[in-house]
């Protein structure tokens, strides 16, 4: 018992201190309004970063390309190093694999059970994306802008041409899946959902946007920077990411089942998923 | 390209396909199909696993049957056999009755046999007696005249008798 009062006293001191610290050092005063750091969230017109030391990019395209380094770098140490070992019956981690890869899988079949082979990696590529892309704002990860101001990357959906170029990228997937299973008919079928690649790309982008807004908001003013991003920074961010998971790779799916499906009482065409 | 709004731009969303080509393609290629794989191959392991199973389950039943049916013929011919073996002790023991009831008449009539024959036997033997003391008589009547011939020959009688009793 003494030694958890020990401990407690000491963790309670600990924060004391470091929170005596982070006031005593005082503030950086702003170099925008609170208006001007919200209106550049949205439109980066401002904090722009250069890509690859050339053309200067919204920070969203940097945080996309760091999020796939990421991504393949795992994948890469999981080929090399987990997969070989995978047995038969699977321990955690090897269950927690199977579990993500089997859900895109089972997803992609039980919404489009006649055409699922390319829609499954699909799915499971563009999940992981918004996931691990959603998160990675959690991170916090600093880069360097134009005007040599430090900014905190974002979420790569926060940005409106990730966004655009998701949600458009995914109706491509559903046109391609409708002329692979029905020719010229899959065209027409896909074409009638003229409004997803806006609804999709303008979903992803709102609900990222948001996110991002709060969490912006949150930061900008000291007092609320104690015990409120907790909830407001992991918990919700932890909990759009996913729902925007869900959601994204759900209607791809969904929509992919709609129009590669072959008409009743007609044959499939023959080929490959 | 400024003038679109909300700073949308066309060069971006393209480096922003690439991007997510690369991704699909990578994790195609190192996760998504390997894992699957793997986990298509596990399938088909349990799969052959199970088919084996109730082919053996199928191999058992089929023998179950077999021996079953040989069962039910092994009681069948049970039953013959014990029939035929208690005919066979029935027809040993009737057999047996009768050899034993030959030998019986045989002791029987040999014994009958026998008794005849001593009886004969004694007859002759009587005969013999009875010709010697008739012998003995008239010897005694021819050299003995003093001698009443009836008291001596009931005193050769009754010794005769002693000599037969002894």
């Amino acid at each position: 018992m003494k030694q958890h009062k020990k401990g407690f006293v000491l963790w309670i001191a600990i924060v004391l201190l470091l929170l005596a610290g982070s006031l005593a050092a005082g503030f950086q005063g702003r170099t925008e309004s609170v208006q001007e750091a919200m209106r550049d969230a949205v439109l980066h017109g401002e904090n722009q970063i250069p890509f690859l030391g050339g053309k200067a990019v919204n920070p969203g395209l940097v945080s996309a390309f760091s999020v796939t380094a990421v991504l393949l770098i795992a994948a890469a140490c999981i080929r090399a190093f987990a997969i070989p070992r995978f047995r038969h019956t699977p321990g955690k981690f090897q269950l927690a694999i199977e579990e993500v890869v089997g859900l895109f899988d089972r997803m992609a079949k039980s919404n489009s059970p006649h055409r699922n082979g390319f829609l499954g990696a699909y799915i499971f590529a563009v999940g992981a994306y918004i996931f691990v892309g959603t998160l990675f704002e959690l991170l916090g990860v600093q880069a360097i802008t134009t005007h040599g101001a430090p900014i905190t990357l974002p979420a790569p959906l926060s940005d409106v041409n990730a966004a655009i170029a998701t949600g458009v990228l995914s109706y491509l997937v559903i046109v391609s899946g409708g002329i692979a299973g029905n020719g010229v008919k899959g065209i027409g079928k896909s074409l009638k959902e003229f409004s997803l690649p806006i609804s999709m790309s303008f979903r992803l982008f709102g609900a990222l946007l948001s996110g991002l807004l709060v969490t912006e908001l949150v930061y900008y003013f000291v007092n609320l920077s104690f015990v409120l991003p907790v909830v407001v920074g992991v918990l919700f961010t932890l909990l759009h990411a996913i729902i925007q998971t869900y959601v994204l790779t759900m209607l791809t799916a969904l929509y992919y089942g709609e129009v590669s499906e072959p008409p009743h009482g007609g044959k499939a065409p023959k080929g490959k998923p | 390209m400024s003038n679109i709004p909300l700073n949308i731009d066309w060069q971006q969303i393209l480096l922003h396909w690439m991007n997510l080509a690369i991704l699909v393609g990578g994790l195609y290629f190192l996760l998504f199909k390997p894992v699957k794989q793997f986990m298509e191959k596990r399938e088909a392991h349990y799969k052959e696993l199970d088919r084996q199973a109730a082919q053996k389950l199928e191999e058992a039943e089929a023998v179950k049957t077999q021996y079953q049916q040989k069962l039910d013929g092994m009681e069948e011919e049970l039953h013959a056999a014990r029939a035929k073996a208690q005919q066979a002790v029935q027809q040993s023991t009737e057999e047996q009755l009768k050899e034993a009831r030959k030998q019986a008449r045989q002791i029987v009539a040999q014994a009958q046999a026998q008794a005849e024959h001593s009886k004969e036997k004694a007859i002759k033997d009587s005969h013999r007696e009875l010709r010697r003391l008739a012998m003995e008589a008239a010897e005694m009547l021819a050299f003995h005249p003093e001698v009443d011939p009836f008291e001596q020959f009931l005193d050769m009688t009754e010794e005769g008798a002693e000599h037969e009793g002894r």
